[in-house]
Formats: structure tokens, sequence, C-alpha cells
């Protein structure tokens, strides 16, 4: 009986396979209209609202053209730079400041003295609080591209993106070190940085965060500049990082969580310490389709100041 | 012990395949522009003719090793080693192509085609098997084709079916036969390949119904052994016929059959012909009619079947791309696309073809499945009609003897036997 059972079964199945076979030979379409390899977006760009708790509090429109950066001191006063310009705003969006930089700034720093760091490319430009030139720190190597700057009381670290190395200076530009850099001789795998874009901070507990784009990955070093630990989220999901190189920034969140920007998939999302997803600033709709490079700064209230470079706006989000 | 081992062994390497399903598309293209320069694409140069010419020098020593170990060793043991090293040879490494079931395809296209340049290699991988079958059954069968072979290492727990479904569902793989030859010969589509069941797993990649078919023919693989090889599979229908004509076929017993009956249920695929007692011979009166009756029957089906064929031709044809794109165009309905125009009809109106040159190739294409219809139709009556006779024709044996057509030389048989020759 147990047999008739199983063969009775197993014919049947036989047959739905010929069936279907035929079926879909004669009655399947055979054809696919759609482009097998296009990637199709659209699905993730779809974000469940209750995953987003941020809104838009506020627009401040920056008079720089072609903004390229964003930073925020001590004092919550927002620094934007771009194109020969630098504007300084108070937190309400009145202009406190705005001065010619006389070329373009890649990324901006401001320290606890409010010394002002800007990137011109391939060497490093240190600004008094007034905005009048103190220092220019030369890169040695003419393949580099400071995506990113961060100070502490001792040391600024810069991160070039063109050479894949962070850079470790003294306050007075003297370079002691490079970190991360790629040697097969220790193991250390070194950073993947397809596209121009590299950041990093220091984190609560006062160690260096760089990310890792090309591995979607942060990587947490000490001042000596051993790697202390690390974490990567590969996703296509809003659990992790996607493309080929992401996220262009992250800022830090006073409860040491980090909020980061991608592109390719216009998100901005805030993830744990030790890299869960926590949860959805502003997602693609925000943005225009194609945006990349927003930069993000933090003020001491948590709030998120996003760079929409297209849009040329300092845009804040506030927990709702 | 050991089939268990291999299928774990399998499992492993099928479960390879969830890499392909958690891998993770990465998007957009770098952009740097720092002197980083983009990589020139580079496409993977043909494979090596030398590489051609190994599989066909491994085709022949697998053949001739297989065929040794059926017909002088009698070894199972063999056998089914020959069986795991085709399924990773065959099949994992060469990615299950060209394989033999294929290549009747190419065969035909060739033959009707004489724009189709055959490779040489695959004209081997038609012939030789139907070689070899023709002087030792159908050794290729038991140990070389990766299709079957990893069939019969998921055959775990064979039952067997009456004889007369065996019989009907065999008529199966010679309706796929003529079918495969009538797209081939038309140009229209090799479906073998199409719907080559375990194609997939060989290649850790393909469609999902491509696996849910592969798996399901595996499970049904348990209780029935060999489903693809016994009910599908076109190049065995080929064999089937050849291999009644072998010369020195493997024998269940090694000398004379002492009836005990130990081999009766040993063939998973019923491929054992049991002795025939003579005072259940019929009379030669009736045998007389019989034999005149399926005369006239034969013929009849025949005739009947390439009518039925034939008056299916546009049915057969529409799945030829430039009939159909003739039928869309005409009836101006587009594929079933209503949001875009579809990309075939995009495609034919940026070529500089006239539409009346189409409607012409398109006719002259349904009438080759006319001609075709009638054949296709005829060789299935011709299937019917022989299946018949075999099923009503009387044969003296007193020995347990296989089944030359449908045995798969697969040599489970031989252990049972317990008749043993002193070397």
């Amino acid at each position: 009986m147990k047999q008739k059972l199983i063969i009775g079964l197993s014919l049947i199945l036989l047959l739905a396979v010929i069936i279907f076979m035929v079926r879909d030979f004669y009655k399947g379409s055979n054809r696919n209209q759609s482009n097998p390899y296009e990637y199709k977006l659209d699905n993730l760009k779809n974000i469940d609202p209750e995953l987003i708790t941020y809104a838009e509090s506020k627009q401040i429109k920056p008079n720089v053209e072609n903004p390229l950066a964003i930073a925020i001191d001590s004092k919550d006063q927002i620094y934007v730079c771009g194109e020969n310009i630098l504007t300084k705003f108070d937190t309400t969006g009145n202009q406190l400041l705005s001065f010619d930089i006389h070329s373009t700034a890649y990324c901006i720093h401001v320290s606890t003295t409010e010394e002002i760091y800007l990137s011109k490319l391939d060497r490093i430009e240190v600004r008094n609080p007034n905005g009048t030139v103190k220092e220019l720190w030369e890169i040695i190597n003419d393949r580099a591209v400071i995506t990113s700057i961060v100070t502490t009381e001792d040391f600024v670290f810069a991160a070039d993106a063109g050479n894949k190395v962070v850079y470790q200076y003294d306050l007075k530009g003297n370079l002691i070190k490079e970190i991360g850099k790629k040697d097969t001789l220790t193991g250390a795998p070194g950073f993947i940085i397809p596209s121009p874009y590299f950041d990093l901070l220091i984190g609560t507990q006062g160690k260096l965060w760089v990310v890792n784009p090309g591995r979607h990955s942060f990587e947490n070093y000490d001042f000596s500049g051993n790697l202390v630990s690390s974490w990567d989220r590969t996703s296509m999901q809003l659990e992790g990082f996607s493309g080929c190189c992401n996220p262009t920034h992250i800022a830090l969140l006073s409860d040491g969580s980090f909020v980061t920007s991608e592109k390719g998939l216009e998100r901005i999302k805030i993830h744990s310490p030790n890299g869960d997803f926590k949860t959805v600033v502003a997602g693609p709709k925000s943005f225009v389709e194609g945006t990349k490079g927003l930069d993000i700064a933090v003020d001491s209230k948590d709030r998120i100041y996003v760079l929409d470079p297209v849009k040329e706006l300092i845009r804040v989000f506030e927990k709702q | 012990m050991k089939k268990k081992l291999s299928i774990i062994f399998l499992l492993i390497i099928f479960s390879i395949q969830i890499y392909n399903v958690i891998a993770i598309q990465r998007f957009p293209k770098p952009e740097f522009e720092s002197g980083h320069t983009q990589p020139p694409t580079l496409t993977p140069d043909p494979r090596s003719q030398a590489l051609d010419i190994l599989d066909v020098f491994v085709l022949v020593a697998a053949l001739s090793i297989v065929s040794w170990l059926i017909i002088k060793k009698r070894s199972r043991k063999g056998v089914f080693w020959m069986s795991i090293f085709a399924v990773l040879y065959f099949g994992f490494f060469r990615e299950g192509c060209v394989c033999s079931v294929g290549s009747l395809q190419n065969v035909t296209l060739a033959l009707f085609n004489p724009e189709y340049n055959i490779p040489l290699t695959v004209i081997a991988f038609f012939i030789l098997p139907l070689v070899y079958t023709l002087f030792f059954g159908r050794t290729f069968c038991a140990g070389v084709c990766p299709l079957g072979a990893i069939q019969d290492i998921f055959a775990l727990h064979p039952i067997s079916i009456k004889s007369w479904l065996e019989k009907v569902l065999g008529v199966i793989p010679f309706i796929y036969l003529g079918l495969a030859v009538l797209y081939s010969a038309t140009g229209t589509d090799f479906i073998v390949c199409r719907y080559d069941p375990f194609i997939g797993f060989f290649r850790f990649e393909g469609t999902f119904m491509m696996f849910v078919i592969g798996g399901l023919l595996l499970l049904i693989g348990v209780f029935i052994s060999r489903p693809y090889c016994r009910f599908l599979c076109p190049y065995g229908a080929l064999l089937n016929l050849i291999s009644r004509f072998s010369k020195k076929h493997i024998t269940i017993t090694p000398a004379e059959c002492i009836n005990c009956r130990l081999c009766e249920d040993s063939c998973p695929f019923e491929a054992i012909n049991k002795p025939v007692i003579l005072k259940h011979k019929e009379e030669k009166s009736i045998a007389s009619r019989r034999f005149v009756l399926l005369g006239i029957i034969i013929p009849l089906l025949i005739l009947i079947g390439g009518f039925t064929g034939s008056q299916f031709h546009e049915n057969l044809a529409i799945v030829n791309s430039k009939v159909r794109l003739a039928k869309e165009l005409l009836n101006n309905t587009n594929y079933g696309e209503t949001d875009q125009e579809a990309f075939e009809i995009t495609a034919f109106n940026s070529s500089n073809q006239s539409k009346e040159d189409l409607y012409n190739e398109a006719a002259s294409i349904t009438h080759q499945f006319y001609i075709g219809g009638w054949i296709l139709g005829g060789f299935i009556g011709l299937v019917f009609g022989l299946t018949l006779l075999s099923l009503s024709v009387f044969r003296y044996r007193k020995d347990y003897t296989p089944n030359k057509g449908t045995c798969l030389s697969c040599t489970r048989c031989v252990d049972y036997c317990p008749v043993k020759v002193n070397e």
C-alpha cells in the first residue's frame, strides 16, 4: 500500500514535470522584456515609514557655490565650504562670517580651538577663527586627495583617498606616521577606495574611526596606528551598505552611534557603535536621484545636518 | 555506505549554490577621478582545442573502461566509481557540455543546415556512445553519461512499476526525440538543452525552475530509478534502438542460468526479461492473426499520426522566433506588451528587412513544420505501433536475460547471480 502510494506520487510528480516542460515551451513566453542585468533599485528606495524616525526640521541656504563640505564646532556654529567661499552660520541659520578661500575646499574640520582645517585637494590649509590663513601643510605625494580631517588635543588626522592612507600629524603639521596602508608583509589589507569618499572621525572613546568604503567597513585604530577593531555590513538592504564604496560620509552622535550617508542609494542612516542598523534619518526619496557626496555633521543636541550638494542646501533633521 | 557518502558529497557541492542566492550586487561603478583608470573589459579566451581533444580522449577512455568493467569484469563497484568520475568530470568539471544527449541536436542541425559548422568534438560525442552501444550495449548510460550517473547515485530505494506502465511511459523519450529533431532541423530551438534538468547543478547556476525540475527528478529517482533516462532522455531512445542489435551485451549470468530467481527483482529499471514457460506459448494461428492485424494497425497508426502531426504544424511552429514575430506583427499584438514596444519588434523595425520578407520566411518555416509534422506524427505512430507489437508478441525464453533495449548495463543484477565461472 505504502509502495503504491510512493509510486503514485512519484508518477504524478514526473507527469507534472513533463507537463510543466511542455507548457513552458509552448505557452510560456520564452522571453523577458526586462533587462536582466539592469539594476532594479526601485524596491530598495521604498523604505518603511516606521523605520524613518527623523524629520526634516529646517533648511538653510548656504550661499556657497558647489558646496562640498560641512562642519559644526563646539558652539554648534555651522561651517560650509565649496568653491572659493567658506561661510559660517549660527544654529538659526544667520550668517556670521563668510570669506574667500581662493580655491575649492573638499573637506572642512573645526578644532576645539576653532581653528579651521580645509582640504585643498593635496594640501591642508589651517585658518584662524577669523578666516586668515595660519599654516599650509603640503602633502608629500602628488596623488593625494584629502577627503577628511579630524583633530585631537595632540594630533591631526587626514584621510588621503588618492593614496589610500590616513596621515597622522602633530599640531604643527609634522607627519608622524601613515595609518592603514596596505602591507603584504604584515597582512594589513589596506583601504579600498574606488571613489573619492574616505571619511574618518574620533569616536567617543577617543579612538580613530576610519571608513573603509570598498569593504563597507568601519575600522578603529589607536593613535599608534594599530587596528583595534572593525565591523562591516554589506547589504543592499537597510542593514548595511552597498555599491562599490559606501558609506561616503560619517558623523558621530553623542551616544557613540554613527550617522552614515550613502551614494547610489541615497540614504542617511544611523548604525550603533557595533555596526547594527538602528534607524533611517532620510531615505532615497528625500534626495534627487544620483545625489552623491552628502556630507553630514551633528551638533551638541544630536541634530543631523546634511549638506545636499544638488539642492545646495543645509538640511537639518531632528528626531521625531 | 559509499552511496551515502557520495550523496553527502553531492549535497555539499549543491549547497555551495547558496552562495549565489546570498550574493549581493554592487553598484554603481567606481568613479574615482584622480588618475584611476578602469581596467579594460576582458573576455575569456575560447576553450583550448587541446582540451576539446582531451575530452574526446577521456570519453573514449571512459567508454572503454566502463565497457570492460561491465562485459569482462562484471563489476558493479567499478561501474559505480565510473559514475562518480562521470559526474565529476563530464558534469562538474565540463559543466555538462558538450554532452552526448544534447549533441543529437547539433548533428541534426548540421544535417539540415549546411551553414552550421558542427565541431568535430560534438560529432565525436554523438557517434562514440552509439558505436560502443552497438558493440557492448548501453555502457554509456551505465557509467559515462553524467545525467544518468547523478540519478544513479540517488537511486536509493527503487520500487518496481508495472511493465505496461513502463512501456507506456517509455514512449515519451521517442516523442521527445522526434520533437528535438524537428526543432533542431528547423533551427528553432535546442529543447533538450533548454530543459536539461541537471545542468544547473553542474554549473552552480540556472533558473529557479531548472533547479526545481532537477531536484524533483532526483527526488523521484529515489523511488523510480533514473526517471530522466527511462522516461525522457531522447538520446537514450536512440541508444535503446541501437542496443537491441548490440553484439556483446551484458548477461545476468556468466554461464547457464539456473533459474534461481535471485536476480528477478534486482533491476531498478525493470529491464530483466523473465523466462516464459513453454506451455504458455500461444497457438500459431492466433499469432498469425495478430501479426496480420498489427500489419494493418501499425501503418494505420503511422498514417493517423502523420496526419495529426501535420494538422498541428502551426502549433508546433509558433515557438519559432520568426514565425512568432510574423504572427505578432500581422495581428499587431506586440507580444502582449501594453506599456512599451516589445524588443523583438523594436529590433525588427531597426533592421532593413521588410515585413513581406519576414512573412515569406515565416511561411517557409511553417511549411517545413507541416512536413516535419507529418514525419513526427508518423514516427510517433510507429513508436506506438511497435510498442503495441512488443506488448503482444510472444517470445519464448528459458533464462533471465536483460532487455537489450532498456537495460542500462548498470550490472546490479550481476551481483545477485550465484553462478560463478572459474577462470
